[in-house]
C-alpha cells in the first residue's frame, strides 16, 4: 500500500495566502493527498482550526520582535502616512523597508525551514509567497509558485509593471516606474542575491525576488481581469485559476435597528483596521446611505463609539460567505477580496492603501468590474454618490453575474488540486 | 408595579429558554407532549408561569396548542430547535435586549444617564432603570454616584477574549479538582447526546449560535458542579457574561467538532472520576480555544521590523 502524497504548503504571513492555500489543502485532502502547513510565527492555530497538521518555524533568537501596544503604535505612526502616497512615492517609503523586512524574513527562517522540510519529507511543496526560501530550491523536491497577488507580479511586456498602479498602456509611467523601481529595491535586492549566493544558488535578476517554477505556476487572476501578454505563458507550467474562493462557515446578519436596504461589507484587511479615523469617517457617510453596512474594524472594536443603526462593526467576518450576500464590497484591493467578489457577482469599490492593491485599483476600473478611490482624499459627498452610483448600476451587476457563473464553474481550488496531483501522477 | 412586571416577563422568558434546553436535553422529538405538571416539576416552578412560558414558546411556533389536550412540541433538535430557542430571545425586542445589543454593537456610549437612555429608546425613565436593574444582575451594568450607569467591558475584544481565557484556565481546572466536585449525571448524558448529535450536523449547519450554546451549557455544568461556592459562583458570572456578548463569529466546523470532541473527552474522564486528567484535558481544551485570530504579519506588516522611516506629512482629506 502506498502512503498518500504529502503536500506542504507554505503560505506567507497574511490573511490572504494563508486562507487561499486552506482552500487548495481541503481539495487536496479530498482527493487522499495529505496537505500540512508551514507556519510563521503568529499564525499558530490558524490552519489547525481547519483540521491540518502545522510545523512552526522558528525564527532565528533576536529576529522577531513583540507585537505589543507598543509595535502597533509604532506603525501607526510609521506608515499610515505612506499609504495615502501614489504607488511611485510609496517605493522609497514603503516598499524598499517591506522588501527589506522580507529579506530579514528569508534569512531568519530559512534554517528552520531546511529542517522541517527534512523532517516532513514532502512530495511536493505550495509555495504562496512572494520571495523563494533557498531551503525550498535546496531541497530538491517539486514545488509550485501559487501567485496570489496581482497577475503583474508574473512581468510581460504588455502587463504594467508590479504594484505600479499603472494601465497598460501607460508606456511613459512604465518607464519611469521601472527606473524608480529599480534604484529602490536594489539594496534589498542585493542583499537578497548575495544570500542566495551564500546558499548555493544562483542569483536573480534584477527587482525579481523569485523565480517561476519549472514544475508549476497557479495564478489566481480569473479570466475576467487577465491582462493581454506579449508572451504566453506556457500552459504545461503555468496554471490559471478563476480565483481561489474557498467555502466558509454560514454567516447570518443580524438585525440592524435600521434593517433596510441592500447590505455593503468592507474590509481593509488586517492592516487597513488600523486607520481607525479613516473608517470613523466613512461610517459617518455610511449613516446618511439607506443600506445596511458591514464593517471588518479587527482587533479594534473599543476604538468605536456612537456607531450608527445602520452599521455593524465585527472583529472578523467569514468573508466569503458575507460576501456572497453582500451588494457592494468595499475593499484595499487585496487580491483575494477582489476574487471573492468577482466570484459572487459583487461590485468593487477598492480604496488601495498599498502593494498590489494599486494594481487592482486600476484594474476594477479598466475592467469595469466596480471603481476605485483614493482611500483618504475624498468628501463626504463623493464618497455617498460612488457607492450610491454602485449600488444602482444593473448593468454591472449583470456583467458580474456573467462573471460569477463561469468563475463557479470552474471553482479555482479544485483546478489548482487537480494540477498539483496530476503532476504528482497520483490521481 | 411596573418593575415586577417587567421582571416577570424577563423571568419567563428565561423559563421559556429553561425549557427549550429540557426538551433538547431530553431528547424530545417533535409532536410530544409537554405535560405542564411535569415540566413545572423539572424546573423546579409552580405551574402558573410555566402556562406563561408555553405561551412565549408557542409565539414563536416552538410550542402548539391543542384544545383540550394541551401543549405539544413543534419540532426537535434536527429541525432546529436549539436555533429556534435563541432566534425566540432575539424576537422579543424587550428595552433591555436592546440595550444590551446596542452596547455590544457601540451604539451607546460607556457612561449613560437614565434620560439619554430613554429619549434614545422613546421609554420612561422608568422603563429605563427596570431595564437597568435587570443589566445590572448579571453585571453588565452598574450605577454610578449620581443619576449615571456605567456600562461594564464586554467580552468581544480580542485582549477581552485572552483575559477571560486566562481567567477560565486558571479556575475551570480548580473547579474540578476541589475536593467534593460532583456532575449532575442526568445533565450530562443529555450534553453528552446534543453535542453527539451537533457533531454528526453537516458544516452548513453548524451555526455560531448553535456551537455558543452548547460550549456555554457544558462549562456552565463544569461550574455547577464545583463544591467550592467562590469558584462556582466567579465560573457562573463569567459565563453569563460570554451569554450576553455579542456572538462571535463561528470558528471554522474542523474546530467545532474538535472542540465537542474536547469536552466528550473531559466528560468521559469525570464519569470514570479521573479528575486530574479532566482538569489536564480542560487546559488542553481551552488552550486549543484561546488560540484565535492571531496578528499579521506578511506584506503588509513585515516593513514594521525595520523600524521606523521618516514619514512624510500626512495628505489631509478633502472634506
Amino acid at each position: 500500500m502506498t502512503r498518500p502524497p504529502v503536500i506542504a504548503l507554505f503560505p506567507e504571513a497574511s490573511f490572504g495566502a494563508a486562507l487561499n492555500c486552506v482552500g487548495i489543502a481541503r481539495e487536496l485532502a479530498a482527493r487522499g493527498a495529505e496537505p500540512v502547513f508551514l507556519c510563521h510565527p503568529g499564525f499558530t492555530g490558524v490552519f489547525a482550526e481547519y483540521g491540518f497538521r502545522e510545523y512552526h518555524l522558528q525564527p532565528e533568537a533576536g529576529a522577531v520582535q513583540a507585537r505589543g501596544e507598543a509595535y502597533w503604535q509604532n506603525f501607526v505612526n510609521t506608515h499610515l502616512a505612506h499609504f495615502d502616497l501614489t504607488p511611485q512615492a510609496q517605493l522609497e517609503a514603503y516598499v524598499a523597508p517591506t522588501w527589506e523586512a522580507i529579506v530579514d524574513t528569508v534569512i531568519a527562517v530559512d534554517d528552520s525551514l531546511e529542517a522541517l522540510l527534512a523532517q516532513i519529507q514532502p512530495d511536493a511543496i505550495l509555495l504562496d509567497n512572494v520571495i523563494m526560501f533557498p531551503a525550498i530550491l535546496r531541497c530538491g523536491r517539486p514545488w509550485a509558485r501559487v501567485v496570489s497577488c496581482a497577475e503583474t507580479e508574473i512581468p510581460d511586456a504588455l502587463v504594467p509593471p508590479y504594484l505600479s498602479g499603472l494601465g497598460p498602456d501607460d508606456v511613459a509611467g512604465r518607464a519611469l516606474w521601472e527606473k524608480a523601481a529599480s534604484a529602490a529595491l536594489r539594496p534589498a535586492h542585493h542583499r537578497y542575491n548575495a544570500f542566495r549566493r551564500a546558499r548555493g544558488l544562483r542569483p536573480l535578476p534584477q527587482g525579481q525576488f523569485l523565480e517561476c517554477s519549472d514544475w508549476l505556476n497557479l495564478l489566481l487572476a480569473p479570466s475576467a481581469v487577465r491582462y493581454r501578454r506579449a508572451e504566453t505563458l506556457p500552459a504545461d507550467r503555468f496554471t490559471f485559476l478563476e480565483g481561489c474562493v474557498r467555502d466558509e462557515v454560514p454567516f447570518d446578519p443580524p438585525a440592524l435597528p435600521a434593517n433596510e436596504g441592500p447590505l455593503v461589507y468592507m474590509s481593509f484587511g488586517s492592516l487597513g483596521a488600523i486607520d481607525t479615523d479613516q473608517i470613523r469617517r466613512m461610517i459617518a457617510v455610511f449613516a446618511t446611505i439607506p443600506a445596511r453596512f458591514f464593517v471588518n474594524v479587527g482587533g479594534f472594536l473599543d476604538e468605536y463609539r456612537e456607531v450608527p443603526d445602520n452599521v455593524f462593526l465585527g472583529s472578523w467576518f467569514p468573508q466569503p460567505s458575507v460576501v456572497a450576500q453582500s451588494a457592494l464590497f468595499i475593499h484595499h484591493g487585496g487580491n483575494n477580496s477582489f476574487c471573492e467578489a468577482l466570484f459572487h457577482g459583487v461590485p468593487s469599490l477598492v480604496m488601495a492603501y498599498c502593494w498590489d492593491g494599486h494594481d487592482n485599483a486600476r484594474r476594477v476600473q479598466d475592467t469595469g468590474t466596480g471603481r476605485s478611490m483614493h482611500r483618504s482624499d475624498w468628501s463626504p459627498d463623493g464618497l455617498r454618490a460612488t457607492i450610491d452610483a454602485l449600488l444602482k448600476d444593473r448593468d454591472l451587476r449583470d456583467r458580474l453575474a456573467a462573471i460569477s457563473a463561469q468563475m463557479k464553474a470552474d471553482p479555482g481550488v479544485v483546478r489548482a488540486a487537480d494540477a498539483v496531483l496530476s503532476r504528482l501522477g497520483a490521481r | 408595579m411596573a418593575e415586577r412586571r417587567r421582571a416577570a416577563r424577563h423571568n419567563h422568558q428565561s423559563l421559556a429558554q429553561q425549557i427549550v434546553a429540557l426538551a433538547l436535553d431530553r431528547g424530545l422529538k417533535a409532536g410530544e407532549h409537554m405535560p405542564e405538571q411535569a415540566i413545572a416539576e423539572a424546573c423546579g416552578v409552580s405551574r402558573t408561569p410555566i402556562r406563561a412560558a408555553f405561551k412565549i414558546l408557542e409565539k414563536n411556533n416552538i410550542l402548539i396548542w391543542k384544545e383540550e389536550q394541551g401543549y405539544f412540541l413543534a419540532r426537535s433538535a434536527q429541525e432546529g430547535l436549539s436555533d429556534a430557542s435563541i432566534a425566540a430571545a432575539d424576537r422579543d425586542q424587550g428595552l433591555f435586549t436592546r440595550i444590551l445589543a446596542d452596547r455590544a454593537a457601540r451604539r451607546i456610549a460607556d457612561v449613560q444617564s437614565v434620560s439619554a437612555l430613554a429619549r434614545r429608546y422613546s421609554a420612561s425613565r422608568v422603563e429605563v432603570l427596570n431595564a437597568l436593574k435587570i443589566l445590572s444582575r448579571d453585571g453588565i451594568v452598574s450605577q454610578l454616584p449620581g443619576s449615571a450607569w456605567a456600562f461594564q467591558p464586554l467580552l468581544d475584544t480580542p485582549p477581552a477574549i485572552a483575559e477571560s481565557f486566562a481567567f477560565r484556565l486558571t479556575l475551570e481546572p480548580q473547579a474540578i479538582l476541589t475536593p467534593g466536585f460532583a456532575l449532575d449525571p442526568t445533565r450530562a448524558s443529555a450534553l453528552r447526546a446534543q453535542m453527539r448529535a451537533f457533531q454528526l450536523l453537516p458544516d452548513g449547519r453548524l451555526t455560531a449560535a448553535g456551537f455558543q450554546r452548547l460550549d456555554i451549557d457544558f462549562h456552565v455544568m463544569i461550574a455547577e458542579g464545583s463544591a467550592n461556592r467562590f469558584v462556582q459562583g466567579a465560573l457562573l458570572a463569567h459565563h453569563r457574561l460570554r451569554r450576553m456578548a455579542q456572538k462571535e463569529a463561528a470558528p471554522p466546523p474542523f474546530r467545532q467538532r474538535q472542540a465537542m470532541e474536547e469536552h466528550l473527552d473531559i466528560l468521559d474522564s469525570l464519569e470514570r472520576t479521573q479528575l486530574e486528567l479532566a482538569a489536564d484535558q480542560m487546559v488542553l481544551h481551552l488552550r486549543r480555544s484561546g488560540i484565535r485570530r492571531p496578528e499579521t504579519a506578511g506584506r503588509g506588516m513585515s516593513a514594521l521590523l525595520r523600524g521606523a522611516q521618516p514619514a512624510p506629512a500626512r495628505k489631509g482629506p478633502a472634506s
